[in-house]
């Protein structure tokens, strides 16, 4: 039995009850609109602005630590891209996805409320984005298969960065230890056989 | 504290002499081989195809990811398999790709960067036949510098496996023959683990375990009610430290173990350079030649026994032969095999030791993928603590058809996982976006577990390699073609494997997000062995139980490829006991003059 993705989502949502209208950003940055990010190594300064937009929708700033935005997953991911090879064919497809993708969110925000991404607000953006993660176990538009491959990236990007290991996370490890402070099993009390043990399938 | 001796420097290769014994391969098999032969004062020779690399450059365990600039990953004029690739494709797998350089799935993992040079180019070194997840590393050391170090031993479960099922056949070895041998290689490499007292997972001469987390002790405490054993991870590390080699430090759970590919350059897990290589240098006794890329053994004409090693020089391409009183194969399982067809001469015409027809054969390995991944609700939102700073989580040892019989399948599986918090948290693959993702991936980071399983794949005659007869790999050597499928009670074993994955945990308390049904493709578990089988009769098998080709003495074959069956613990530490065992038989062997 795998869980479908409405028992995940209340199993996430039931340890963390938090709106899903983020709050207003505590972060530097700000919302998309307030500054203009310049073109990158790849994407237009326009398409860096959306980029980054979704990003920080993805993973917001909150009261814990910064978002997307704050660990710079939008210029983590315009380098990587930077990065290809664009005299091999194959290469140039997968990027140009990319920018492909970030089309169809522009296009299906326009489809919603009438404006592209940038320019709608806040509520219809959380709409845009609930309709393209809609997909998400089993992607099957182009639109929901540029939000797994954003996300995945994003994830990455965020949790691979300072903000995330050590302000979000607070990640403890990559250290020298004496000792690893967990149990050592010879200091565990013998456990008594159930009483109606559960039938080994045979 | 974590200053180690440098590598010894190196001594150059005199081809005109004859060495008392010429090893192929720098692995776990080649460097036990080396250890133990020169311990008795022979004068070695070890081929190795890749290079000596610096690891420690190369590996840069404890740099943050922020600090590369590609968080670890390889650059993008390389490509690392998928899933898919090897599902949809057909091997060579690199052959119509883009990349200059492609390489086996190991490198789609986070750390794959510090991985690139250690592990070989599929489009260098083709492959043919049916799907086959195979990786493979020319370097020194082969791929115990990125191996998973969990290190198990068999039991007469494993090598009577006939006489308790009825199913293939038994070792012509038992565990008391090659106990002692165990004993050896745990107080010279280090090991640490905690004993059971299991008939079926024999305790090892354990230093001081890895301890267990908050979700793990209640994992274990939970199985032991059903009679069942969760153990902390039995990593081939040494946690107390190793006094008689200079080489290796203690580990000091720096959490580098959880960057995969792998690698540490402390070497405080096991690795062939540090662990074995550089001390038998040390002996003034061993000579290395790396480099060296073995394309068959040669044999003497007139007595039809092995004469040396035919190699070609990986800088000039020029063709060399190593001479030796005795050739060691230690290839790794598929590639010893390869020599071995490769090694066509008048006297052995289907290949050297292949009388029998059985090299290639009896191909066997462990399937992976089933799973199960959840989260134990008291450890939500706790306060951060450090819970990888060791070599590994658990392991759940097989439970299946010991003493009960399981109506679908024969054999077991056991279970490896671990539990808490990572440098990039596994809840992290919870769906949904926003604030209540954010925080859910954040206070679920501590309290996550899972385990995935490893389990036998039965040993058949037509599970099997063999030489392709057109293609050839970069250095004009035939490549090996796979006829390897998994079959009904692999397929049955795994669905078991996942039920009862979910099973255990639910039993537990513990909340399951997802169970894993997915078999890997044939080759995941990089546990290949058995294409070179030891057993009494000539007839169907091709090596002695030490390790000697039935048709020809003075050839040895010491790594897996000898293994009559897969078991479903991991293989390196039985690999490394078997080779001590065979090369004190072939140091006798050789003084008395019976080689």
């Amino acid at each position: 039995m795998t869980l479908t993705r409405r028992d995940m989502l209340r199993l996430a949502a039931s340890v963390a009850a938090a709106p899903l209208v983020p709050p207003p950003a505590r972060a530097a940055g700000g919302t998309g609109s307030a500054t203009t990010p310049a073109a990158g190594r790849f994407f237009s300064a326009a398409e860096m602005a959306l980029l980054d937009e979704l990003t920080e929708r993805i993973i917001p700033a909150d009261e814990h630590s910064g978002g997307a935005r704050a660990a710079g997953v939008g210029a983590y991911i315009d380098a990587r891209l930077g990065d290809y090879d664009p005299g091999i064919p194959g290469l140039r497809a997968e990027r140009d996805q990319w920018k492909a993708g970030l089309a169809t969110v522009d296009a299906l925000a326009r489809e919603l409320a009438g404006v592209p991404f940038l320019e709608a607000p806040a509520e219809d953006r959380v709409v845009v984005l609930e309709r393209l993660a809609a997909g998400e176990p089993d992607p099957k538009t182009d639109g929901e298969r540029f939000f797994v491959e954003l996300k995945r990236w994003t994830v990455f990007g965020y949790y691979t960065s300072r903000v995330g290991i050590h302000d979000e996370i607070e990640y403890k490890g990559n250290s020298l230890l004496v000792e690893f402070a967990g149990t050592d099993p010879a200091t565990l009390p013998a456990v008594p056989p159930r009483e109606d043990p559960r039938p080994v399938k045979p | 504290m974590l200053a180690r001796a440098p590598a010894p420097p190196p001594k150059d290769a005199d081809l005109r002499r004859t060495y008392d014994a010429v090893i192929v391969g720098s692995g776990a098999a080649g460097g036990m081989a080396a250890h133990v032969l020169t311990s008795h004062g022979l004068d070695v020779l070890l081929l190795e195809a890749g290079k000596k690399l610096d690891m420690e450059s190369e590996l840069k365990s404890m740099e943050w990811p922020y600090d590369h600039p590609r968080r670890g990953q390889m650059p993008y004029t390389s490509h690392a398999l998928r899933f898919n690739e090897y599902t949809i494709r057909q091997p060579p797998y690199a052959r119509g790709l883009p990349w200059k350089t492609v390489y086996s799935y190991v490198q789609g993992w986070g750390g794959s960067d510090y991985s690139k040079n250690i592990l070989v180019n599929e489009q260098d070194h083709p492959y043919t036949g049916t799907r086959y997840a195979w990786v493979r590393a020319r370097v020194l050391g082969g791929k115990t510098n990125i191996w998973g170090r969990l290190a198990l031993r068999l039991s007469d479960y494993d090598f009577k496996a006939r006489s308790h099922d009825g199913y293939g056949d038994d070792w012509p070895i038992s565990y008391a023959d090659i106990a002692p041998y165990y004993d050896k290689v745990d107080l010279y490499l280090g090991i640490s683990g905690h004993p059971e007292g299991l008939a079926h997972l024999p305790d090892s001469r354990f230093q001081r375990p890895t301890r267990l987390n908050a979700a793990e002790v209640r994992l274990r405490q939970s199985l032991a009610r059903s009679g069942r054993v969760l153990t902390p991870y039995r990593a081939g590390v040494t946690t107390d430290g190793l006094k008689h080699n200079k080489y290796r430090s203690r580990c000091f759970g720096r959490g580098a173990c959880g960057r995969r590919a792998g690698g540490c350059d402390i070497h405080a897990a096991f690795d062939s350079p540090t662990g074995l290589i550089y001390p038998a240098l040390d002996t003034g006794r061993l000579t290395l030649r790396t480099g060296s890329i073995a394309r068959e053994v040669t044999v003497d004409p007139g007595t039809g026994k092995a004469r040396g090693v035919a190699f070609l020089d990986a800088g000039s391409g020029q063709a060399l032969e190593a001479r030796g009183r005795v050739v060691v194969l230690a290839a790794s399982t598929l590639e010893s095999a390869r020599l071995m067809l490769l090694s066509r001469s008048q006297q052995h015409p289907n290949g050297i030791g292949n009388s029998s027809g059985h090299v290639g054969h009896n191909f066997c390995e462990h399937v992976m993928g089933p799973g199960v991944f959840g989260f134990v609700k008291d450890l939500v939102g706790k306060p951060r603590t450090v819970d990888d700073g060791r070599p590994g989580g658990f392991y759940i040892p097989r439970f299946r058809n010991l003493t009960d019989r399981h109506p679908s399948f024969i054999r077991g599986y056991g279970f490896e996982g671990g539990s808490g918090a990572e440098m990039s948290p596994k809840s992290a693959r919870l769906p949904g976006f926003g604030a209540s993702y954010k925080r859910a991936v954040r206070e679920m980071a501590g309290a996550t577990i899972g385990m995935g399983g490893f389990g036998e794949v039965l040993a058949r005659y037509e599970n099997a390699v063999a030489l392709d007869p057109e293609v050839e790999d970069k250095w004009g050597i035939p490549v090996l073609r796979f006829s390897f499928r998994f079959a009904d009670n692999e397929k049955k074993m795994a669905a078991d494997m996942a039920e009862a994955a979910r099973e255990i945990f639910e039993e537990a308390g513990i909340e399951v997000l997802d169970v894993d049904r997915k078999v890997l493709t044939e080759g995941w578990s990089i546990h290949e062995l058995g294409t070179a089988r030891m057993g009494t009769d000539p007839r169907t098998s091709v090596l002695s139980p030490f390790q000697q080709s039935h048709d020809v003495k003075n050839l040895f074959v010491v790594d897996g490829s000898s293994h009559v069956s897969a078991s479903c613990q991991n293989p390196t530490w039985t690999i490394m006991a078997l080779c001590w065992r065979s090369c004190d038989y072939l140091a006798d062997q050789l003084r008395k003059g019976d080689l």
